[in-house]
Order: structure tokens, then sequence, then C-alpha cells
């Protein structure tokens, strides 16, 4: 029986993962992974504690929320850094330290 | 009709929107200007006339209308500061309305034919406006406040009035002299006021007449080891007013040269208004006076005014000049009329004088109008071409002579009688009596010898004779001086020929004067000391009362017998003034008509009274000369040395300088420490701030994270731990 404990050890896993990719890479796309990442690690938190919780199924329904805001936020960030490349020719993401132009 | 303050204001406002209206009119429409001046005196007589004929007809005698309101209150808890103003109408006041409103409009009607050519034709108009509507203020109202605003409001006038023909050499210096000697007069008049406002509380005459009943004048000032009584001390502040403003010995100066302006305005103000004013001023006081036992004083002065300007007019040649000094002689007359305690009488004559000498200046006008030319000595023989001018002026000089059936005869005996009376009884009164008696044949000597010598005999100059044609003159030129002449018959006044109530010639009529015009006595008083009770607004509401045909009471409340020494001793005085004034007449008529004395020869013969009365007594040498030269002058010039040599240079000069040490203090302080220290230090500091944040808001979106979760992991490890 796997118990909770793992369930939370593979999302600590996966939100460390997250943080470790948007610290540590430059390409933008890759961030938006590791952001993809996090919200992953957020959801199966939800999933676990609804798994080991008194049944109701609040936490399913709020993972299935998550992925879908996850769907529509990368979609967005995609739209974006298409638009950062059309200007700066690059999806470096120092390219991206000034407000203007 | 009820009189209250709204229904008899227009009185004093027709006049004075006239004015307002005028101020803007007469530059561009004058003739409206004129007529809109004329029109508003008008009116206000016939409003005049109708309180008039109330006041005679359908009041009882001793009625009288008081209207108060508040004009302003500054009372602070139990100070009370209340300044009220109000109207008074008795029988004196609506005499005296009846009187300036007539005389008023007779004068514009006069003035729009003799000012018809000058070229600031309406400005003349604007200024009578003003000048009568402020007389009119002055008769009605109810306290010394604002009689003495009215009084000043007539300076004013009178000032612009004398130097209306401001090109002309003098005319400044004349209007400038009469403005500054009666300032004399009026700084007393103020000062009376305030004594008076001190003890009564304010300044209205009922309760100015029901202090004095109840005794609140009897303190006395001590200064400098002199006890004086307060009564006293403010009836003279108050008769100082008088003097200045009737033209009263010493401070007289002022008149003869108000002579400059024009002559309808000289009608105007030495006749019905200005100087009318300080009589009735101290008519107004006279129980002020009584209490102050100033009334020896004011007879001496009164008297010395009344021979001494009769003196000087002797001698003078300008037709204007002789008529300035007899108006104040006889406004001296007046004076001893007070003085003597003949109230009624002094009244009659303010009233008497102010008709015939307004004719007597109208006509003087007419005449200088004509031939354009004042001196009596080129005149002559004008008999025939100005020949209602000199029916008018020759009534005129009998009533100043006082000829029996003349109005002058029936107020100046009333007065000499009394005078007459007095010095019976008291010796002190002797050289008034004596003064009066040998001004008043002085008054006919000299009124007929400028009659004899203006309209009588051969013409002295031909140039000037032929210069006066008939077509000067205009029917809004004689009819005025016809009404006024008209008005010199003895019988509107005393209804009886001789003023002393014996023969009545409107039969079972009672003489109205007398009848109407009362002095407050000392009893009378009492009947004041109720007002107080009243609450201000209110109004004395007693009824409308039918006259009482016997109210004239011959004897005037004295007994039978002393009744008769007083008739005698008043008909010794009318038998004595009738032949005093028709020796004057007759003195005249020797020296100027059949010549049998040579006034030549009394030239020579007094030649040094003669000089002095050509100096006027040098009364203008010792205040210009004397105490304006000499004193006043070095005087002013030690002020002007103390003002520039101390005051500017120490103390002005000494200001510019703490004034640079302060700019250089504060200049370093606002250099070192508001600019440099405060200004550019918040300028510094901001920049210091800015780099410390700019440094962290790199724009590196790693960094962020890093800081966000290093925050976040402390967080979390600090609470779990």
């Amino acid at each position: 029986m796997i118990n909770l404990w793992a369930y939370l050890g593979i999302s600590f896993i996966l939100f460390i993962c997250g943080i470790m990719v948007m610290i540590a890479r430059k390409n933008i796309i890759a961030l938006l992974l590791g952001v993809e990442l996090i919200l992953n690690a957020a959801a199966l938190n939800f999933a676990a504690y609804t798994k080991f919780s008194n049944g109701n199924l609040d936490g399913h329904i709020m993972s299935l929320f998550i992925i879908i805001i996850a769907a529509a936020e990368s979609a967005v960030g995609l739209g974006i850094v298409i638009r950062f490349f059309q200007l700066r020719e690059s999806i470096h993401i120092d390219d991206a330290s000034t407000l203007q132009n | 009709m009820d009189y209250t303050i709204t229904t008899v204001a227009p009185i004093v406002l027709l006049p004075f929107f006239a004015f307002v209206i005028n101020v803007f009119l007469a530059k561009r429409v004058p003739i409206a200007a004129v007529a809109l001046s004329t029109l508003a005196i008008f009116g206000s007589f016939i409003y005049a006339l109708r309180i008039f004929l109330d006041f005679q007809n359908v009041y009882a005698v001793g009625y009288h209308i008081h209207k108060v309101f508040t004009w302003f209150d500054l009372s602070a808890g139990e100070h009370l500061f209340k300044v009220n103003m109000g109207i008074y109408i008795d029988n004196m006041t609506a005499t005296m309305l009846l009187m300036v409103t007539a005389v008023a409009t007779l004068i514009h009607v006069f003035s729009t034919w003799y000012m018809h050519d000058d070229e600031r034709f309406a400005r003349f108009f604007v200024y009578m406006s003003l000048f009568t509507s402020a007389m009119l203020g002055l008769v009605l109202s109810d306290n010394l406040l604002s009689v003495f605003i009215f009084w000043e409001l007539m300076g004013f006038c009178s000032y612009s009035l004398i130097g209306f023909y401001y090109e002309k050499e003098g005319a400044g210096n004349a209007s400038m002299k009469a403005f500054m000697t009666t300032r004399v007069g009026d700084v007393f008049f103020l000062m009376g006021i305030l004594i008076i406002w001190i003890i009564v509380g304010n300044t209205t005459f009922v309760d100015i007449y029901a202090a004095i009943g109840a005794g609140k004048f009897g303190g006395v000032f001590t200064s400098f080891g002199i006890g004086l009584p307060i009564a006293t001390i403010a009836a003279l502040c108050i008769f100082a007013g008088t003097m200045g403003k009737s033209a009263q010995f010493p401070i007289h100066v002022w008149l003869p040269d108000a002579m400059f302006g024009p002559t309808p305005c000289s009608a105007l103000i030495h006749a019905a208004t200005m100087v009318a004013a300080g009589v009735y001023l101290s008519l107004r006081m006279y129980p002020l006076m009584e209490a102050g036992h100033i009334l020896t004083f004011i007879a001496y002065i009164g008297a010395i005014t009344a021979f001494g300007a009769a003196t000087i007019a002797l001698i003078q040649t300008d037709i204007k000049a002789v008529l300035a000094y007899s108006t104040i002689s006889q406004l001296g007359y007046m004076v001893i009329g007070i003085g003597v305690g003949s109230y009624n009488a002094s009244f009659m004559h303010l009233i008497t004088h102010a008709v015939f000498k307004a004719c007597l200046f109208l006509s003087a006008g007419s005449v200088i109008h004509s031939i354009h030319c004042q001196e009596m000595p080129q005149m002559g023989g004008l008999r025939k071409k100005l020949p209602y001018t000199f029916f008018a002026m020759l009534l005129c000089c009998f009533a100043i002579a006082g000829v029996p059936f003349f109005s002058g005869f029936v107020s100046k005996d009333r007065i000499l009688g009394d005078a007459l009376l007095m010095a019976m009884e008291n010796k002190a009164f002797i050289p008034v009596a004596l003064l009066g008696f040998g001004g008043a044949l002085l008054t006919a000597f000299y009124m007929f010898r400028m009659l004899f010598l203006t309209f009588f005999g051969e013409p002295r100059d031909h140039h000037i004779y032929d210069h006066a044609h008939e077509e000067h003159i205009g029917w809004n030129s004689n009819i005025p001086l016809l009404i006024l002449s008209v008005f010199t018959l003895g019988l509107f006044y005393s209804g009886s020929f001789t003023g002393q109530g014996e023969v009545n010639l409107f039969g079972s009529k009672y003489e109205w004067f007398q009848t109407l015009i009362h002095k407050p006595e000392a009893s009378h008083l009492e009947h004041f000391a109720h007002y107080e009770k009243e609450d201000f607004g209110t109004t004395d509401t007693r009824d409308k009362v039918e006259l009482p045909k016997a109210a004239y009471d011959a004897n005037h409340g004295l007994s039978e017998e002393a009744a008769h020494h007083v008739h005698f001793v008043h008909k010794i005085g009318a038998i004595l003034s009738i032949f005093i004034a028709f020796a004057g007449i007759f003195l005249a008529y020797s020296m100027y008509i059949t010549k049998k004395l040579d006034p030549n020869w009394w030239a020579t013969t007094f030649s040094g009274w003669r000089k002095a009365l050509q100096n006027k007594y040098y009364f203008d040498d010792l205040y210009i000369g004397k105490i304006i030269q000499k004193g006043l002058l070095p005087f002013n010039n030690l002020l002007a040395k103390f003002d520039s040599g101390i005051y500017d240079r120490y103390v002005v000069d000494g200001t510019a300088v703490l004034n640079r040490w302060a700019y250089n203090i504060s200049r370093w302080f606002d250099n070192n420490v508001v600019d440099s220290g405060m200004v550019d230090g918040t300028g510094a500091s901001v920049r210091l701030m800015n780099v410390v944040l700019r440094t962290i808001q790199s724009g590196k979106v790693q960094l962020y994270i890093i800081v966000l979760v290093v925050v976040l992991a402390s967080y979390v490890l600090t609470l779990r731990f």
C-alpha cells in the first residue's frame, strides 16, 4: 500500500524539479515547462490528500481545474513567447530584463 | 398719514437721489440734470409744506414725532454701545423744513437763470442738491451724531461751492479758508458730542434733555487745579460748533471770503442753510446752554459779532461783501437772542433772515449778472433798468433795517426788546443791549447806503449802465425775487403789525410763531424723562388734537404786573428800534441822495478807524500773519525738522539697517540650511534610495524566483521549526 508520504514525496520532487528548471534554464519555453511541473506538483498534492481523506471529490475537481488552468496558462505563455521572439528574435530569459521595447 | 422714517425720508432723499443721478447726468445731459435737481427740491418743498400745515393745524402744540432705528449695535454683555438714528419733528423742525425747502426751491429756480451760460451749469446743481439734502437731513436729525454727519457734509458742499469758480484768483484759497476755519469749531463740536455721549449714553436730543432735567450734568471736571462744571464744558464745545458754522466772532473770517462762490450759492449758504444750521443747533441745545450757564457769554459773542460786522459793512464797496457782513451781523442778533433767552424770537429771526437775506443775495445776483460788475461805486441809477430787482431789494432793505410791518422788525425787535429787558434786570447785559441797538442803527445805514449807491442817483459808469438790458432778465430770475420779497412782510410771521401781540391782524387768530415754538423750559424737560422707559423704535403716540384757540398766553405765564412790565419794556424797545431804523435810513439818505453829509469828510475825520475797518479789524492779519505765519509755521517747520531729522534718519533709516541685517542672516540661512541642506538633501536621499532599489529591480525574472523561493522556504521552515 502506497501511503500519503510517497505521494507527497513525488510531489515535492516534482516541485523542486520545477523550481530548479525555472532558476537554472535560460530558455523561456523551458521556464514554462518548469511552471507546468510546479502546477503538476500542486495538482498531485490535491489528488493525494483527497484519496486519503474522507472521500469526497473536492481535491479531484481542484486538480482538474489546475490542469485546465495550466493548459490555458501555457497557451498564453507560449503566445507571449512568440510575440517576444518577434520583437527580439530570441527566447533567452535575460533578454527580457527591460520593461521597454 | 402717519409720519414714520420711511414716509419722511423722501424729503431728504429726493434731493439726495437727484444728486446721485446728476453726478452721472451732469456731463451728458446738463439740462436734464438741472431740471431734475429743481424738481426734486420742489417735491421736498411740497412735502415740507404738508408737514408744516399738519403741525400748524392738526396736531397739538407740544406734539412731536420721534422715530428711531438702530444704526449699529456693538453691545457686549453689559457694555452698551448702541447707535441710534432717527427723525425728530416738532414745530421748529417743521418750520425749518418749510423755510429751507421753500428758499432752496426759489434759489434753484433763480440759478437756472443765473448760471445758464456757465460752462459748469449742471455741476452747480449737483452740489446744490447735495447741500440741500444735507441741510434737510440735519434739520430732521434726532441726535447730535447725525447732525454732525450732515454738518460735515454741508461743510464739504460749501467748500465745493465757494471754490466753484476755481479758475478765479483766490477762490481756491477762500474755499480752503472756509473749510479750515469752520473745522476749528467742528473739532470742539465733536468734543462736545463725545462729552455728551459719555454722560448721557447716547446723543439723542430728548435723552440729553432728560439727562439735563435729571441733573446728570452736575459733575465738575477738575484739571490743573481748575474745576469746571461738565455742563459748561459741553455747552461751550457745542457753542464753538455754532460759532464756526454761523460765523461768530472770533472765527467769522471765512464768511466774507465765501463770497467767491456763485451768488445763488451764497444765497443758499448764507441765508437758508449752513449758517442757519449753527444757530439751529444752539437752539436745539438751548437747555444745555442754560444748564452750563454760558448764556451771558453767548450774548456777548453775539453782540460783538452783530456790532463789529455791521461796522465793517459800512465801508465795503463790493455789493456782496456788504451782504456778507450783514449776514454775520444778523447771525450775531440770533446769537444775542439765544443769549438773552429769547428763544422764540431768535428762531423767528433765523426764519425771517433766511427769507430776506436770500432775496437780497438773489437781487444782488441779478444786478451782478446784468452788469457783470460787483463794485457799487461803478453802479448807480439802476432803478430804471432793473425795476423788479429794485422793488425786491427795497422791501428786503426795509425788512433788514427793521422798518415796521416788515419781518426783520418783528423778529429783531423782539430780540432787542428782550435784550433791553435783560439789561434792566442785570447790569452785565447792558453792553449787549447797547451793541445790539448800535448795530441796528448801522444795519439800517449800510443797507440803504447799498441800495442808494446801486439803484439811485446818476449812473457813474455809463459803459456798465448801458450794458444792463432788460433782456438779460428772465422770468426765472424775477419770480423768485418777487415771491421772496412778498414774504418779507411781517404779518406772515407774527400775525400782527408789531410782533408784540397786542394788535392781532387776523382777529381771533393767535400768533402762530409764539404759539408753536417753545423754549424747552426746565419744567418741560421732565416731560422728556418718561422717554427713557420706552423701548427704542417706538414713538410718542399722543393722538392728534385740535389746536386750542386760546393756546397763546400773552403774559407768557407771568403775573399780570410782571407781564405789564415786560410789555412796557418791549414797547420802549420797539419805539427805540423804529426810531433807530429811520435814523439810519435818514443818515444814508442825506449822505448819498441829498449829499448834505459828505462821506469823504467822515472818511478823512475817522481815517484811523476807517483803516481798521478796511483791514476788517486785522483779523485776517492776526490769523494768517500772526498765528499761522508766526506760530503755526515755525511749529510746522519744527515738526518737519523732527520728521526728517530724527524720525526719517533714525527710525526709518534705522529700520532699513535692521532689515538689511535680518536680510543677510536669513539669506545665509536660506542658502546654507534650506537650499543646500534640505532641498538638495531631499534630492540626494532620493538618489541614494534609487541606487539600492534599481539594483534589486533588475528585471531578471530568475533572480525574483530565487528571492521568492528563499523567502517562501525560510517562511515555511520558520513555521515548521
